[in-house]
C-alpha cells in the first residue's frame, strides 16, 4: 500500500509568521532558484517547527491586487507601475502572519496515497503538509504525487 | 420640474449593475482573530457571518472590530458576540439611488443582495462599488476630462466638479504620542475613516486607519502604547481642493487607498478629507454635464 511517505519529499522551506511580505517574497525567488522549480507555497512555523499556517501564491497575489479593482474597469490607460510601488511599500509593512492561510490541510506519512489524492482535488490544493506528533515530515506536492501515479501507471 | 431637477447620473441604474458578486465571509463561531485576517487579506471593510450552509446572520466590520479592541475583549472571542445582526439588504434590481438613500438613512457602508431563491447572500454593494459604475460613465462620454485632454483643440466650457465640492471640509489629527485609545475614541466619535498624525511640529507625517487598529489589535499592541508604533503609511496622501473630482478619485484608485487628506493653498495645511464614499454620495460623474443636460444613461 502507497502512503504519504512514499511521496513527500523532506525538502521543504518555511517562514516565519513574523517577517514581512516583502521578505517573504524574496524568499520565493531565492528558493526557486536553489531547488531549480519554482515554489508556489511555503510553510508558515514557529521557533519549535509547529505548523501554524501556509502562504501560496494565491495569498501574495491577494496582496498585490488592488483594493479598488472594480473601479479599473474604466481605467486601461492607467499605468500600473505607480500601484506596484505602493504594494512594495506595503510588502514591508505587512507580516506574512497577517496573509498566511491557517486552514491548512494536513495528513500523516501513513495517510494512503488515495486518501491523498482526494483531499488535494476536493481542497483545491497543490501541496499538503504531512505531520506526525506534531512535527512537519515533510510535503507532498501535486506534482510529485502525479508523476509517482503516472509511473506506476505505465508499468 | 422637481422630479426633473433631482434626476442625476444614477438615475437610471440598478444595484445588479454596481454590485460585486464575490463576497467574502466567515462562518459563524470563528474568532476575531480569525476574522482579521480575512479582512488583512481580501482588503474589505466587512465580513458576512453565515452559518454552515451559507445562509447570512451578521455582518463585522472593522468598526465593529476596533470596539472590541477598545473593550479590552480577548482576540480570541467569538464574532458572534460583536457582529451586527441581521444584514441590511436590497435587491438586485432596486435602483441604486434608492440603494444610496437606505445606505445614508441607516449610516452603512455596505449592503448585501440576497438570491432570491436560496436566501443566500449573491453580492454586496459598496461605495467604491458605485465610483466604479459613475467613473466607466464619465470615461465613455465624450464631455469628460480625460476626453478633453486628449483632444486639446475642444474648448473645455463645461463646468466640473471639485474636491471642494465633495470633500468632508474637517480632519482630525493627533500627535504621534498621543495613545491608541484616543485616537480611536477621535476616529469613532467623528465616524471618519482615518484620522491625520501629526510629527513633532505639527506637519502631517502619517495616517491612522481602522485597518490600522484592527492590525494593532491583532498584533496585541496595548491600547496606551503611543500611536506611532502602529503607523504603517509613511506618507500622507493628499489632494488640492481645487483638483477636478476625476483626478482624485484617479489618485486614489491607484494608490490603493480609500480617502485623501485634502489640502488647501498651503499643502501642509489639511483642510479636509475626501473618501471614494464622498464621491459615490455626489452621485454624477465628474462634471455637471449629465445633470445639466439630462443625458439618459444606458446600460453599460
Amino acid at each position: 500500500m502507497y502512503t504519504a511517505k512514499d511521496v513527500l519529499t523532506d525538502k521543504f522551506h518555511t517562514l516565519s509568521p513574523a517577517i514581512s511580505v516583502a521578505e517573504a517574497t524574496k524568499r520565493f525567488a531565492r528558493v526557486s532558484r536553489e531547488q531549480e522549480r519554482r515554489i508556489f507555497g511555503m510553510i508558515v512555523t514557529d521557533p519549535s517547527g509547529r505548523l501554524l499556517g501556509m502562504v501560496s501564491m494565491y495569498d501574495i497575489l491577494l496582496f498585490i491586487r488592488p483594493k479598488h479593482v472594480q473601479v479599473w474597469g474604466g481605467m486601461e490607460d492607467i499605468d500600473v507601475s505607480g500601484l506596484l510601488d505602493m504594494v512594495s511599500e506595503r510588502a514591508r509593512s505587512t507580516s506574512v502572519e497577517e496573509i498566511m492561510t491557517t486552514e491548512v490541510v494536513t495528513v500523516t506519512p501513513d495517510t494512503h496515497i488515495m486518501a491523498v489524492l482526494d483531499l488535494m482535488l476536493r481542497k483545491h490544493v497543490r501541496r499538503i503538509p504531512v505531520v506526525a506528533e506534531g512535527k512537519i515530515r515533510g510535503m507532498v506536492y501535486l506534482s510529485d504525487l502525479f508523476y509517482f501515479l503516472v509511473d506506476r501507471l505505465s508499468d | 420640474m422637481a422630479s426633473t431637477d433631482a434626476r442625476n447620473t444614477l438615475s437610471d441604474v440598478f444595484v445588479r449593475q454596481a454590485m460585486r458578486s464575490q463576497i467574502v465571509f466567515v462562518q459563524s463561531g470563528n474568532c476575531i482573530a480569525h476574522a482579521i485576517r480575512h479582512i488583512i487579506k481580501y482588503k474589505v471593510n466587512a465580513l458576512l457571518v453565515a452559518d454552515e450552509d451559507e445562509m447570512p446572520l451578521g455582518v463585522v466590520s472593522k468598526t465593529d472590530i476596533i470596539g472590541a479592541y477598545y473593550a479590552g475583549l480577548p482576540i480570541n472571542t467569538s464574532i458572534d458576540h460583536i457582529m451586527v445582526s441581521p444584514p441590511l439588504y436590497c435587491h438586485a434590481e432596486d435602483s441604486l439611488e434608492s440603494a444610496l438613500d437606505l445606505m445614508k438613512s441607516m449610516g452603512v457602508y455596505r449592503l448585501f443582495v440576497p438570491d432570491p431563491d436560496t436566501g443566500r447572500a449573491a453580492g454586496v454593494l459598496a461605495y467604491p462599488d458605485i465610483v466604479g459604475i459613475l467613473y466607466q460613465y464619465c470615461r465613455s462620454c465624450d464631455r469628460s476630462l480625460i476626453r478633453r485632454r486628449e483632444v486639446l483643440d475642444i474648448a473645455d466650457d463645461i463646468p466640473r466638479f471639485l474636491v471642494l465640492d465633495a470633500m468632508t471640509p474637517c480632519v482630525v489629527s493627533f500627535g504621534e504620542d498621543r495613545p491608541v485609545a484616543e485616537v480611536l475614541e477621535g476616529l469613532c466619535a467623528y465616524r471618519f475613516g482615518a484620522v491625520l498624525i501629526r510629527d513633532g511640529t505639527g506637519l502631517p507625517k502619517s495616517v491612522v486607519s481602522k485597518t490600522d487598529l484592527v492590525r494593532a489589535y491583532a498584533r496585541n499592541i496595548p491600547l496606551d502604547a503611543q500611536v506611532r508604533v502602529i503607523l504603517a503609511a509613511s506618507r500622507v496622501y493628499s489632494c488640492s481642493e481645487k483638483d477636478h473630482l476625476e483626478d482624485a478619485i484617479r489618485q486614489m484608485v491607484l494608490t490603493d487607498v480609500h480617502r485623501l487628506f485634502v489640502h488647501g493653498t498651503d499643502v501642509s495645511e489639511m483642510i479636509g478629507v475626501f473618501s471614494l464614499s464622498n464621491a459615490a454620495r455626489i452621485r454624477s460623474g465628474s462634471c455637471h454635464a449629465c445633470v445639466s443636460s439630462r443625458i439618459r444613461v444606458e446600460d453599460a
